[in-house]
């Protein structure tokens, strides 16, 4: 296993708050919610597992229990994240063959999938969203985002359709580690802690 | 290629700006050492990106001021990278050979022969690149001809169009051993070449609409003499930044130790400030005005 403290991106001299926040800013970046439908999403779900291991022999190695509600709470339920990789239906059809053709996209077979998509009866609002995100792993776009759309509009109630339509809408910006963001962030935190000092000191004067 | 895969300059930190000259520097040197002093004049701003991409998960390079043959008498710093840019080098020979043969194919006899004439001066240079990367000229060549034939066929699917010419792209990082890095290096290959080509597509609209050439977006949209309505634009733009975000997904995936900040900033904000130039009409001048030289001023 690699160095917990390396994985977490933290000295090993870091203090509590820190490996928290290490920690989170981690979890925003590799979000599943980042990755739905991406061909990498297996990677970036290998790299959650990490992080909260890393996470995990961090926080008992440091104590019996002063990071305790961490352990128990919040992140660790993350777990799960790992398998939303992974197609559910929501759309409650209950298709065995829909069931498959989901099993061969998260196994990257979109040939396999394609095909036995072709081969469906009738074409319901699954059937689009199945195929938009065939075309979406291949990268095609153009031709998942029409397909999204069409089985939007035959089920605008469903969430997994619509998450996947505004992700290739482009609206929505996965997690960026970038470092023109944090600089403004450091400014902004700097002005506050200021102004919170010199309140401070004010207050102190008895005014 | 293109020059459309560059960075915000004014957002670069001065390190940044620095290493992405030797990078451009570098590669230049690297052209002219593997493939003869003709080679460089090959050197462009993609093939800077994916020699950044390609050699970001390891350490950073050591940097040393090299003969500059454009500056005659001067030095400049370059990365010194010979393992590293062997393999970008040899991408750059054989995408701008294929390119030329393509431009042959395109064009009448007369018009023609400038390219034929490059074709004969870069012959050598071609066929020891592609004795290195046997694979990616192989490809290359073929997803030129399925390009064309979907030229011929006069297309519609944007799709269809960027993926033969993303493929090539993404095949760059083929030769990559470990699929942890492989995998989320071809994915923002293949974003970057898809972004390129519709970046491109846009950029020659008018006058493909004014020569009767074939265009996808011609076929796909609604062109009004060579101009896009806005409803469509802001479709492209949806799409071309669905790739950015692809690509910048697939960058948080790469365990990176150099260059991260200078390729945030090309995927990020160099993307969709050269998209946005492309729409208004600006990019071509911009490009003429503004050359490599500007990031000393």
């Amino acid at each position: 296993m690699k160095d917990p403290y390396e994985v977490l991106g933290v000295s090993r001299t870091a203090s509590d708050s820190e490996i928290k926040n290490a920690y989170r800013e981690l979890v925003k970046k590799y979000h599943p919610d980042n990755y739905v439908n991406n061909p990498l999403s297996d990677l970036a779900s290998e790299k959650m597992k990490e992080i909260n291991e890393a996470y995990d022999a961090v926080t008992k190695a440091r104590s019996g229990g002063s990071a305790g509600g961490w352990q128990s709470g919040g992140y660790q339920s993350s777990g799960s994240y790992q398998s939303s990789g992974a197609y559910q239906s929501y759309g409650g059809s209950g298709s065995s063959a829909y069931a498959q053709v989901r099993a061969q996209i998260n196994a990257n077979q979109l040939d396999a999938a394609e095909s036995l998509l072709n081969t469906a009866p009738n074409r319901d609002a699954e059937w689009y969203y199945l195929k938009g995100t065939i075309a979406y792993r291949r990268g095609w776009l153009d031709e998942a985002r029409q397909n999204y759309q069409t089985a939007c509009a035959m089920m605008p109630s469903n969430y997994e359709y619509q998450n996947a339509l505004r992700t290739v809408q482009g609206g929505y910006t996965p997690y960026r580690q970038s470092n023109f963001q944090r600089s403004d962030m450091d400014t902004a935190c700097d002005i506050c802690n200021t102004l919170l000092c010199l309140n401070c000191l004010c207050g102190g004067c008895g005014r | 290629m293109f020059g459309y895969v560059r960075p915000r300059r004014d957002l670069l930190e001065q390190k940044e700006l620095e290493s992405y000259q030797a990078a451009y520097c570098g590669l230049c040197r690297a052209l002219g050492k593997g493939y003869g002093f003709a080679a460089r004049f090959l050197v462009n701003y993609d093939m800077t990106f994916l020699y950044l991409l390609r050699s970001s998960v390891d350490r950073p390079s050591e940097r040393a001021c090299r003969w500059c043959p454009a500056r005659v008498l001067g030095k400049k710093p370059c990365t010194l990278d010979a393992e590293g840019y062997e393999a970008v080098a040899a991408c750059t020979v054989i995408l701008a050979m294929e390119k030329l043969r393509d431009n042959v194919r395109d064009e009448g006899f007369f018009r023609s022969l400038p390219y034929r004439a490059l074709l004969l001066l870069y012959r050598r240079a071609g066929q020891r690149a592609a004795k290195r990367m046997p694979e990616l000229a192989a490809l290359t060549s073929a997803q030129l001809s399925a390009l064309h034939a979907l030229e011929t066929a006069h297309s519609p699917s944007i799709d269809a169009a960027a993926d033969a010419f993303a493929r090539i792209t993404e095949a760059c990082a083929g030769d990559v051993k470990n699929p942890v890095l492989r995998r989320p290096m071809e994915q923002i290959l293949y974003h970057t070449g898809r972004f390129l080509y519709l970046a491109d597509a846009l950029d020659d609209l008018k006058r493909d609409c004014d020569r009767d050439a074939y265009n996808p977006l011609r076929f796909r949209f609604s062109p009004e003499q060579g101009t896009l309505p806005e409803a469509d634009l802001d479709y492209l733009t949806q799409l071309t930044d669905s790739s950015v975000n692809l690509a910048g997904a697939a960058l948080a995936l790469l365990p990176v130790k150099a260059h991260g900040g200078l390729l945030e900033n090309i995927i990020y904000f160099g993307f969709p400030a050269v998209f946005a130039a492309v729409k208004a009409g600006k990019f071509r001048n911009r490009a003429k005005m503004r050359p490599i030289k500007e990031k000393n001023q």
